[in-house]
């Protein structure tokens, strides 16, 4: 099938396109410059297009989303949509069901999405999920920060056993790269315990989340991993832990990054909000994401993404446990708690976030601060951690505050609470977004973050996943306060979003249902010390897990259908 | 005034579904408009026509001016009330799960037994169920932690497990016996209950005031005895008799109140 999208103004930071009026040609689910006089015409003229979202972080499948759901009953009453011929039944709004989730992220013109945390044992469920999401290709990663087998590479100085054993993980887990999360403390709490910074090791281990995060980082970069170190470090949500959040970023500032990688970082720090708090207690907390932001800007071998928090009745799920104990004990509300083995814990809460309520305001204020501070949108991707800052589909709402500053004095001064102006700079920030920075930070920066050199952009031989916007760019001022909403609900409701060349939504509705697909990341070239490092380890894990090594792994039929991304890690 | 009575003819085994045949929504129907209704009955809907006869008289500007008569065994039939801002329901015969659940104003009469679930997160208005009620009355959805929050519930008969469980305010009366955890989470609210009770009324309790006029068989372990009252004001509501006061639940730093009626429950003197 061939489409020619006419006339639009499109958007493509990747090259250099910034409301340009010009023809996007789709063949054969690519992006190309020429196509047969068969092919359909799509008139969008004046119209916003861009490449389909990427979402960079996020997470929905695995066994987190299913606890939550078990856990949440009340929160499957939210957001039901009846079944259509095309589509199945929506339920709920912050873990909404598997195939919501697709149907939600391609209204909003998502064409690819990282989960952001899979246990490995637990990956052949988070795969399962993925089969029942339709519309939305995702990038899974695997949890490595707390693993046992890590731990003991990392305290033997093992790298080459260590990249060996992710090379070899990655193959079984089926996963597309690595995830490190409060880095020994998940494992710390395994015995009640949390650490505390960067060098409070992990008891019994002897380990710190900086020797960790090190070696990690070393690994992949050994690798040639397509996407870098995908970091959430120590000491989340904690106020007075940006010196943390530095220390982990400097902490591998001097490994080299792998030539063969399309991608400019060597570490992602994932939901920065949560990371940038000041202060001592909640009593004197205040932002910190000033120098946060300001270390970003010198060092070009960090990305983020922000984790932005957007008012809602939401549900907390990480595989940082200790933090989610520490959370339940301040909202009182009710807490589910999971232990995956060797390899982590995850817990689960409720959470409201209130603009009335001071620590939420101050929260939403840094989030902002973040991404109006760092002056390069290439180092920046819209997230809301989602569903653990707000619901993925409250991006639009987040771009229609980015797009304003009139927006965002108008709540400073009638909606949040007064923490966000006393406590934070945002007041003083009139920077706003335009389209193309809004095309940055949704699609091509975290394309490239990911190393996804197909997706993200319009250029030829891109992916044919393009989204189209009911909204005239040229003939619309963003910067008005009262065009908040309208940006909302139009960003909200592509026009069309084309998937590999197929239209799957039409005027904000599901028009085809297409499987995601899985991607993985295929490492080569290890395999005899892979063979070595599985013989080496097999008595621990035989030992302590409960299940056999050969129901462990991910069998091909769960990946169906799959994108390989073969590494040779030789080079 | 406008009266519709909806007279049962075909009993159907799979429920019947009534949420949209509220005051709100048929104010300002016709006969024929009912006539023309598709009733939800399990996956799929039918004619209303099937199920019952219908008479409509009068008319009416506003659902407040509604009284709707449910005659005949209502069993099957869910979610009588469903989230009714005004008017009156009365069912003659018994009603099947969630009557009255979201209920916000009006008023809502069982002259019969009630299922499950029985004012459900009401927020305001009144139900009287004249026989028992099953359980979950007056609660929250499950996993919801906010449960009814005002309104009336009176049950001239039994009540079930877990009576209004999370209860953040309201009234709820019960005229007979009652099964485990009354008021359990309980934040606010006042209930009675006449008669006696099996175990634990108030577990993790933080507010609110649980009276017991019967005899209860076993309390939990968090609730401290404050003394004996005679003829208490509890929360404007004057009893007679002595009574036993608790606070609890300790578990939960809960500062709620549980009321024994001393006579019936001696052996806790």
């Amino acid at each position: 099938m061939e489409y020619i999208l006419k006339n639009g103004i499109v958007y493509d930071p990747t090259h250099n396109v910034a409301g340009d009026k010009k023809d996007v040609m789709i063949k054969d689910g690519k992006i190309v410059d020429n196509v047969s006089s068969d092919a359909k015409v799509l008139d969008v003229t004046d119209k916003l297009v861009m490449a389909a979202g990427v979402d960079v972080h996020a997470h929905i499948a695995g066994p987190k989303l299913c606890l939550g759901r078990l856990y949440r009953p009340e929160d499957s009453r939210a957001g039901l949509v009846a079944k259509t011929d095309i589509t199945r039944a929506e339920t709920g709004f912050s873990i909404p069901s598997c195939s919501a989730t697709g149907y939600r992220y391609s209204r909003m013109g998502y064409g690819t999405v990282t989960e952001a945390a899979v246990p490995p044992l637990e990956a052949k469920h988070t795969h399962e999920e993925i089969m029942a999401i339709p519309n939305i290709d995702v990038s899974p990663l695997a949890l490595f920060g707390n693993n046992w087998f890590v731990l003991q590479f990392v305290k033997a100085n093992d790298l080459e056993g260590l990249a060996a054993f992710v090379a070899a993980w990655l193959k079984l887990s089926k996963c597309y790269g690595m995830k490190v999360v409060n880095p020994c403390g998940s494992e710390a709490w395994g015995w009640g315990m949390n650490v505390h910074g960067i060098d409070d090791p992990a008891p019994h281990w002897d380990v710190t989340g900086r020797e960790v995060v090190r070696a990690l980082t070393q690994v992949n970069e050994m690798l040639g991993l397509p996407h870098s170190m995908h970091v959430h470090p120590n000491d989340l949500g904690h106020p007075g832990n940006y010196p943390t959040t530095i220390g982990t970023l400097d902490a591998v500032k001097d490994i080299k990054k792998n030539p063969n990688v399309i991608r400019d970082q060597t570490i992602h720090c994932t939901h920065l909000q949560f990371h940038c708090y000041g202060g001592t207690s909640w009593r004197d907390a205040k932002s910190g994401a000033a120098p946060v932001a300001d270390y970003i800007n010198k060092n070009k071998h960090v990305t983020c993404d922000v984790g932005q928090v957007t008012f809602d009745e939401t549900t907390t799920m990480t595989a940082d446990a200790p933090m989610e104990y520490d959370l339940y004990k301040l909202s009182g509300l009710k807490w589910a708690n999971k232990d995956i083995e060797l390899e982590t814990a995850a817990g689960l809460i409720p959470i409201i976030y209130s603009p009335k309520a001071p620590v939420n305001a101050l929260q939403w204020a840094i989030g902002l601060e973040l991404f109006l501070m760092i002056n390069d949108p290439w180092q920046v991707v819209l997230t809301t951690d989602s569903p653990n800052a707000g619901p993925f589909i409250r991006y639009p709402r987040i771009m229609s505050w980015l797009m304003s500053s009139d927006r965002r004095t108008e709540m400073l001064e009638n909606e949040v609470h007064k923490w966000a102006t006393k406590r934070t700079d945002l007041a003083s920030l009139d920077r706003v977004y335009d389209w193309n920075d809004i095309a940055t930070v949704t699609r091509s920066a975290p394309a490239k973050i990911l190393g996804l050199e197909q997706r993200g952009h319009l250029g030829v031989g891109a992916n044919a996943d393009v989204a189209v916007y009911d909204i005239e760019p040229e003939n619309f001022d963003a910067t008005k306060a009262s065009n908040a909403s309208v940006i909302e609900d139009v960003m909200g409701r592509a026009a069309y979003t084309i998937k590999d060349g197929e239209i799957v939504v039409k005027d904000g509705k599901i028009v085809k249902v297409v499987p995601s697909r899985h991607m993985w990341t295929n490492v080569t070239g290890f395999e005899e010390q892979e063979k070595k490092v599985l013989e080496d380890i097999m008595p621990m894990f035989n030992r302590y897990y409960t299940i056999k090594f050969e129901n462990y792994k991910v069998f091909d039929h769960y990946i169906d259908p799959a994108i390989e991304f073969k590494i040779d890690a030789g080079k | 005034m406008k009266t519709i009575t909806l007279t049962l003819k075909k009993f159907s085994s799979i429920a019947l579904e009534f949420e949209e045949l509220i005051p709100d929504t048929i104010y300002n129907w016709s006969k024929e408009d009912f006539e023309n209704y598709q009733v939800p009955v399990g996956n799929s809907k039918f004619p209303l026509t099937n199920y019952f006869d219908i008479e409509v008289e009068g008319d009416a500007e506003g659902p407040e001016d509604v009284k709707m008569i449910l005659d005949g065994d209502m069993s099957r039939v869910k979610y009588i009330g469903y989230r009714m801002t005004a008017g009156e329901i009365i069912v003659n015969g018994d009603a099947d799960l969630q009557a009255g659940a979201e209920m916000i104003g009006g008023s809502l009469k069982i002259n019969g037994n009630a299922e499950s679930y029985v004012g459900r997160e009401m927020r305001g208005g009144s139900i009287e169920v004249m026989g028992n009620v099953r359980e979950y009355c007056g609660t929250s959805y499950i996993g919801e932690w906010r449960g009814m929050s005002g309104g009336i519930i009176k049950v001239h008969g039994n009540a079930g497990k877990q009576l209004a469980d999370c209860m953040s305010g309201g009234e709820i009366y019960i005229g007979g016996s009652c099964d485990i955890l009354a008021g359990i989470h309980m934040t606010k609210g006042y209930i009675e209950i006449g008669g006696d009770v099996t175990r634990w009324p108030g577990g993790q309790m933080k507010n609110g005031a649980i009276v017991i006029k019967g005899k209860l068989s076993s309390l939990l372990e968090g609730f401290e005895n404050e003394g004996i009252f005679v003829d208490p004001d509890i929360e404007g509501k004057q009893l007679t008799g002595k009574y036993i006061k608790y606070k609890g639940d300790i578990g939960v730093n809960g500062k709620g109140s549980l009321w024994l009626n001393a006579e019936k429950n001696r052996n806790l003197l």
